[in-house]
């Protein structure tokens, strides 16, 4: 607990508390528990702060969010959080083939409906997978690019792309009811 | 409809400027070529620029901050047990025990002040800098550091850190690199096509470059914000044209090894494509 740590804590890590919070919104679902999440993640941030050398700050801190996140989830909602490395080989197959993700098309004017509600894309989001959701939110919310991407989630740049063509589809097929 | 995998996969990563440059022409040319493809990357486009719009969830409340600031412990807890409203002390019983407590129900008043005090500190700090750096008023020091960035991307593999002839593409994609927003006309019609952008550091700030090639030659379009002193001009270092001149609280550096009357034609051609009227 030196000055120094402070003062990088104050440096690195408070100017991102907002992009922290939003992730952390985004992965649980709601303001209490990104609250939660963040207080913890913070914790760990300025624990974790004087082995941070120079690099991403942005990635290095939305990593500590999005693990926080994963424990918190494994601990409260267990359901939720589904690890590709715990699924029987053809789960993940199908997991990462998207097939996992498939659901019955909306009527067209389902369809119509969910063009105007801005509200419905919000959800749709919510209710993808979390392995999908973190990867579309960082890419289209926090404009990250593939690598630091695979660097916050820990995978592979190609399973970066696949998860976020995945989470496209899915939505646009969502959305439109017209397949692709 | 496409329902080629790969050709989707491609597509979205081409879409989000991570293509190489080979990538970023095959798929070129296959837009071009094919309508259907042309249809999947407007509705991914459509469904990106629909996500950016849907409202972010709120950013973090007040209370939040004071209480990671009060934490980290950025002021001693005052004395007297004042609690505070919306607080959840259950989570902060860590490893460091009752003292979170502690810290946890004292008011966080005298925090914030502390936090206060180093922002305004911060933000002080940060205007001297910027206002000092950032506004090149040695010319010169400006014109060496373009033309390095311009010779940096020409040694590297690619001249670009994005790759897209799309505008809409390398537009955005200075978002939040710097705060300078230029305009990327396409030029292609006229021979000079637009093949990406990247990132140069002229007197520690991080400035957009505009990469454009003509023929085999790469013209590199460095935005400054306006210089004090003449606004435009011309200057030949070792074969290569730099070109400068101003638009609104901007200026344009056009740097290129391409013989001057062509670089003067880009140049007019850009100026032509951004000036807005009046």
């Amino acid at each position: 607990m030196t000055t120094l740590a402070r003062a990088r804590f104050s440096q690195l890590v408070l100017p991102r508390l907002d992009e922290g919070y939003r992730l952390a919104h985004w992965l649980t679902g709601n303001a209490t528990d990104a609250e939660d999440v963040m207080q913890e993640a913070c914790l760990r941030a300025y624990r974790a702060i004087e082995g941070f050398a120079e690099g991403n700050a942005r990635a290095w801190f939305l990593t500590i969010v999005r693990n926080t996140g994963y424990s918190w989830l494994q601990r409260h909602r267990p359901r939720a959080v589904i690890f590709a490395e715990d699924l029987a080989p053809e789960a993940r197959a199908a997991l990462e083939s998207g097939s996992a993700l498939a659901e019955a098309p909306v009527t067209p004017e389902a369809a119509l409906i969910a063009r105007d509600d801005a509200g419905q894309l919000a959800r749709a989001v919510e209710a993808l997978p979390v392995a999908f959701r973190e990867t579309l939110v960082l890419r289209e919310y926090h404009g990250l690019s593939y690598r630091e991407i695979a660097a916050v989630t820990g995978v592979p740049v190609g399973t970066v792309m696949s998860r976020l063509g995945r989470a496209r589809q899915h939505l646009l097929i969502r959305l439109a009811g017209d397949g692709r | 409809m496409i329902d080629d995998d790969e050709t989707l996969l491609l597509l979205g990563a081409y879409l989000d400027g991570e293509l190489s440059a080979g990538e970023v022409l095959a798929m070129e040319r296959r837009l071009a070529a094919e309508p259907a493809l042309r249809a999947a990357a407007e509705r991914l486009r459509g469904l990106s620029a629909d996500l950016r719009a849907t409202p972010a969830p709120p950013p973090a409340p007040e209370a939040l901050r004071g209480r990671v600031i009060h934490a980290i412990g950025f002021a001693d807890p005052p004395p007297g047990g004042r609690s505070m409203s919306g607080s959840r002390p259950g989570l902060w019983r860590g490893p460091w025990g009752g003292s979170w407590g502690g810290l946890w129900r004292g008011s966080w008043r005298g925090s914030w002040q502390a936090l206060a005090a180093t922002l305004v500190l911060g933000l002080a700090g940060g205007a001297t800098l910027g206002s000092g750096a950032f506004r090149v008023d040695r010319t010169g020091t400006a014109v060496e550091a373009v033309l390095a960035g311009h010779l940096r991307g020409l040694a590297a593999p690619q001249p670009f850190d994005v790759a897209s002839s799309d505008r809409h593409v390398v537009k955005p994609w200075f978002n939040g690199r710097t705060t300078l927003a230029p305009d990327a006309p396409d030029l292609a019609d006229q021979g000079f096509p637009l093949v990406g952008g990247r990132i140069d550091i002229v007197a520690g700030n991080p400035v957009p470059t505009l990469v454009y090639r003509k023929d085999r030659h790469v013209i590199s379009v460095t935005v400054l914000p306006a210089a004090e002193g003449p606004g435009a001009g011309e200057e030949r270092r070792d074969g290569t044209t730099i070109e400068r001149w101003s638009l609104g609280d901007l200026t344009y550096w056009a740097v290129s090894d391409l013989n001057r009357r062509d670089l003067r034609a880009f140049v007019e051609l850009f100026r032509s494509r951004t000036g807005r009227p009046g």
